[in-house]
């Protein structure tokens, strides 16, 4: 009897067992799948992240110097240098290392970063520190280094930003005497030709810089998109309401969504309009509804394939997550102001140009590229850009329309200052309102498009915070970007 | 040796040091593959496993010795460790025919990675974790022996509760506290975690109780304890023991009785307990910021998984080399961190052979299980097994921020004279069983030989 009943609890236990088995093993699976998942994607971060006191160059006795840093015609960012001081006291002479920056190296300081003893480090000199300290190196290389050389060097990292653009760009800037960031990126390959954010600070000189201009506006800077979050919306209008483009809407100025007004700017009534020309004037009525038509499912699904609430795990950078916290919970009138980039969007300039780009190159997003190449001890290419594509994001035939779109705001719209007598532009404007209702509001201005309309080469994102009352994105930031623009004509981009 | 020539040397050694590695890891792996498909076992050699070994700790503490100076007392270390291991494998070898040898050199394996990063940490430790090693080796015996020869165990289980119980309370009023947790004595110089040694309890008593088939009422002494152990442990704010005690019951009793229902109801109350004591305890939130976004505080609370993950991170596939990398800057890297630090200079690659070494003993040891005669016997090898591999699983899971880190030790890896004692407890349960086994294999062999023979008899 007693072994009767063993047997059965000995089958039933092994069936158990064998559940239990499986349980685990899927464990220590998903355990190895983590761990090398974790590693592969954020591996690279984590080795650049300033807390590693591994890749921090020593002043004094440096395993490893750093390469240099290029801008993408050679030009000398920043680079290592050697002194030897002589201690008065001991009368002995030792050699230090550090880092120098070019001379306006303001006008590049968040791209290239800083690599400081004090500060740590930030931008290029932190992303790239693998390549920078030799850690790229083939094993062969390593030895050869340290075998045979003095001192062991690191590689030279080529980015893809033109220093005479950056410098351009920056001074512009300055001129306007306004906080803000300029984005230029090559919508066919994904490569930045400039990144600026002012205002900006002189690496050389770490010890005088205050906290505000060490922020890379381009990269971390969330800001409410305003209109030109629109085009977004008129993509997930494209791709979701039929005949779209044959619909006429009615525009009175203002529309109420459960007590809560939205209204035109300056609440003009744009009478009888269609989606283009409620892009061309930025017609808020037109779009909340639209947003409110939609709804959130579409919009939301519109907003993550353009990369909204999304951590791009991008090779070459680090940029902020752009959200888009839209929900079923979301109720109408949120909707409305969500439709028309109010609201709690909130958006990087990087990833602004970055939605341009991928209008501009037939609704494909390129991964953006800082990488240019990385050069070796011997002036050998180590490793070289190439483009690859990030996701296909619109269809062809909503991408055309959309830019046909963008076409129509500068040529009769709100972006007329971003036309160019030597190029033909496209954009969209915005002017988004920062801040709750009972703090004074700051308007920022937004300019994003790409040039040339047949043929883009360039896209921009410009955002100009803290513009007058008055002032709109048509008349602060798309003369800019056409300024921009001729520049990076004249230099044959 | 000059710095260059020893960082050349260590450069190159890494690649070597990685396929010794992977080769005790693929032997294991089809042997264990082999092994879950029945075919025999009993003759089964261990190949050059254990020279292999040899050669991996010999020229891991030669080239460690190498670094500046010749360091004698380094290669002796070496040579210390070889024969201990040698000594200890061919004794058992010896004594034990039956014994599951690839488990044993699997166990052997993890403790040989984590002299040579001991070594290369802080000396003086290495040697104090080869004495436990050979500690922990006299109580495997000792628990072989006691399962295999001990009858009447299951008498035992109302002392064993009462010890179990008691020294947790004794903790909970005299303990120490040692990095946030109130769990260790001071006994004669040596600090002993007692939590440690509860689990074997734990697993005597439940698989004592629950190899029998008894209503849930009469199974109420034995839900108690466990209950009560499971309080004292997170009142001592050792959530990691919590949590492995919790496993290895919900796990173990799930296993006996096929009873969804108490598995469930306790997964629910553990489930309550720990949105108490998340709201509870300030070190709990502690933990569970760190691990949903360490960079978010890097200088404080974040700093000990940042660390890791960048060390790991540093190391790439196959590390930085032996004695090349800065495994110091990791915080508790001879204890609970001591993956990050084998991931950083001996690599990736190594650290994932490590997990799988860990998933063989673990496949093995349910595998022992399924073959024993007796459902005590299987219920025992089982609690055991699900111990080392949720301890193993917890504590690498929460170095890679896998999961919340808790504070428990990598099992034969990390330095800890309690923890080495104790995982050589569990693996001495195991192969007890293991024995066991064999030696009625073998007794059936033999019957149906004789069988056989009579037949024969018969015939002519």
């Amino acid at each position: 009897m007693k072994e009767m009943k063993d047997t059965m609890n000995k089958s039933k236990i092994k069936r158990n067992s064998i559940g239990v088995l499986l349980v685990l093993t899927a464990l220590y699976l998903s355990l190895i799948a983590y761990f090398c998942y974790a590693v592969v994607f954020y591996g690279s971060r984590w080795f650049s992240d300033s807390y590693n006191s591994r890749v921090k160059m020593d002043e004094t006795n440096p395993r490893i110097i750093p390469g240099s840093i290029m801008d993408r015609n050679g030009v000398v960012l920043a680079e290592t240098k050697e002194e030897v001081v002589k201690d008065p006291t001991t009368g002995k002479s030792e050699r230090y290392y550090f880092r120098v920056y070019h001379d306006k190296a303001a006008s590049v300081a968040h791209v290239v970063g800083f690599n400081h003893s004090k500060y740590g480090r930030t931008g290029v000199e932190a992303f790239y520190v693998y390549y920078l300290m030799g850690y790229n190196n083939s094993l062969i290389e390593k030895i050869y280094q340290k075998a045979f050389l003095p001192q062991e060097r690191g590689n030279d990292v080529v980015l893809t930003v033109d220093f005479r653009l950056q410098d351009y760009i920056t001074q512009l800037l300055k001129q306007q005497g306004k906080k803000g960031s300029v984005v230029l990126l090559n919508p066919k390959t994904g490569e930045i030709l400039a990144m600026v954010s002012y205002p900006t600070f002189n690496p050389n000189d770490m010890d005088n810089v205050d906290d505000d201009s060490l922020l890379n506006r381009a990269t971390q800077g969330l800001y409410p998109p305003g209109s030109v979050f629109k085009v977004v919306t008129a993509a997930a209008a494209l791709e979701n309401i039929e005949n779209i483009g044959e619909r006429k809407f009615n525009c009175t100025g203002a529309v109420e969504f459960d007590g809560t007004r939205v209204q035109c700017y300056k609440g003009e009534a744009h009478g009888e309009v269609d989606l283009a020309q409620a892009l061309a004037v930025s017609c808020n009525t037109t779009f909340s509804n639209l947003g409110v038509e939609i709804g959130w499912k579409s919009l939301l699904k519109m907003g993550k394939k353009f990369g909204f609430n999304e951590d791009f795990l991008f090779s070459d950078i680090r940029m902020k997550m752009s959200s888009l916290p839209i929900t079923y919970k979301t109720s109408k009138p949120e909707m409305a102001w969500t439709a028309i980039g109010q609201g709690k969007v909130l958006v990087t300039p990087l990833h602004m140009a970055m939605i341009a780009a991928t209008i501009a190159n037939d609704g494909v997003m390129m991964e953006p590229k800082l990488l240019y190449k990385v050069v070796g001890r011997n002036g050998d290419t180590q490793k070289q850009l190439k483009a690859s594509v990030y996701r296909k994001v619109l269809n062809e035939e909503s991408a055309r329309i959309l830019k046909d779109m963008m076409i129509k705001v500068v040529q009769e719209g709100t972006g007329k200052q971003a036309q160019s007598g030597v190029i033909t532009v496209a954009g969209k404007t915005g002017t988004a309102e920062e801040g709750t209702k009972d703090q004074q509001n700051r308007n920022l201005a937004w300019f994003v498009g790409f040039a040339s309309v047949d043929n883009p080469t360039l896209a921009i994102a410009v955002l100009v915070e803290d513009v007058g009352q008055g002032e709109t994105g048509g008349t602060q930031a798309a003369p800019l970007a056409k300024k921009v623009i001729e520049k990076a004509v004249e230099l044959g981009y | 040796m000059s710095a260059k020539q020893y960082e050349i040397l260590a450069l190159t050694m890494r690649y070597w040091f990685v396929l010794l590695i992977f080769y005790i890891f693929a032997r294991s792996l089809f042997s264990t593959v082999r092994y879950l498909r029945n075919v025999k076992l009993a003759d089964e050699s261990t190949g050059n496993i254990p020279f292999v070994l040899v050669l991996f700790s010999l020229t891991a503490f030669i080239l460690l010795s190498l670094k500046g100076q010749l360091d004698v007392l380094t290669l002796l270390m070496g040579i210390l460790v070889c024969s201990t291991f040698l000594f200890q494998y061919l004794l058992l070898c010896y004594l034990f025919s039956g014994m599951d040898r690839y488990l044993l050199l699997m166990v052997d394996t993890l403790c040989i990675v984590g002299f040579v990063v001991l070594q290369r940490l802080q000396p003086t430790l290495a040697f104090r974790q080869v004495e436990w090693f050979g500690l922990g080796s006299i109580f495997l015996l000792l628990t072989i022996l006691y399962v295999k020869y001990f009858k009447y165990w299951d008498k035992l289980n109302y002392p064993l509760m009462v010890v179990g119980l008691g020294v947790l309370i004794l903790t909970l009023a005299i303990g120490k506290e040692i990095g946030g947790a109130k769990n260790w004595i001071q006994i004669w110089k040596y600090n002993v975690q007692p939590s440690e040694f509860v689990k074997i309890i734990l697993v005597l008593v439940l698989s004592a109780d629950l190899k029998e088939n008894k209503s849930r009422l009469r199974r109420l002494p034995v839900l108690l304890f466990t209950a009560l152990v499971i309080l004292l442990v997170v009142l001592q704010k050792d959530l990691g023991a919590a949590f492995l005690y919790f496993c290895v019951f919900v796990f173990l009793y799930y296993t006996a009785t096929s009873d969804w229902l108490v598995a469930a109801g306790a997964s629910f109350l553990a489930f309550i307990g720990a949105v108490i004591s998340y709201h509870l305890f300030g070190h709990v939130r502690t933990r569970i910021a760190a691990w949903y976004n360490p960079w978010a505080d890097v200088e404080n609370r974040g700093y000990q998984i940042a660390q890791s993950l960048i060390a790991i991170a540093s190391g790439g596939w196959v590390g930085l080399g032996l004695g090349l990398g800065s495994p110091h800057v990791i915080p508790a890297s001879k204890t609970d961190f001591i993956f990050a630090a084998i991931c950083e200079e001996m690599g990736i690659i190594t650290g994932v052979f490590i997990i799988g070494l860990y998933m063989l003993i673990m496949i093995r040891g349910v595998a022992i299980a399924l073959k024993a005669q007796k459902p005590g016997d299987m219920l025992l090898a089982m609690g055991a097994t699900i111990s080392l591999a949720i301890q193993s699983f917890t504590i690498i899971g929460g170095v890679i921020k896998m999961i919340p880190l808790t504070g428990v030790t990598m099992p034969f890896v990390s330095y800890g004279g309690s923890s080495m004692l104790v995982s050589f407890g569990l693996l001495g349960i195991i192969q007890g069983i293991a024995i066991k086994n064999r030696r009625k294999s073998k007794d059936e062999e033999a019957q149906l030989r004789h069988e056989g023979d009579e037949r024969y008899d018969e015939q002519e």
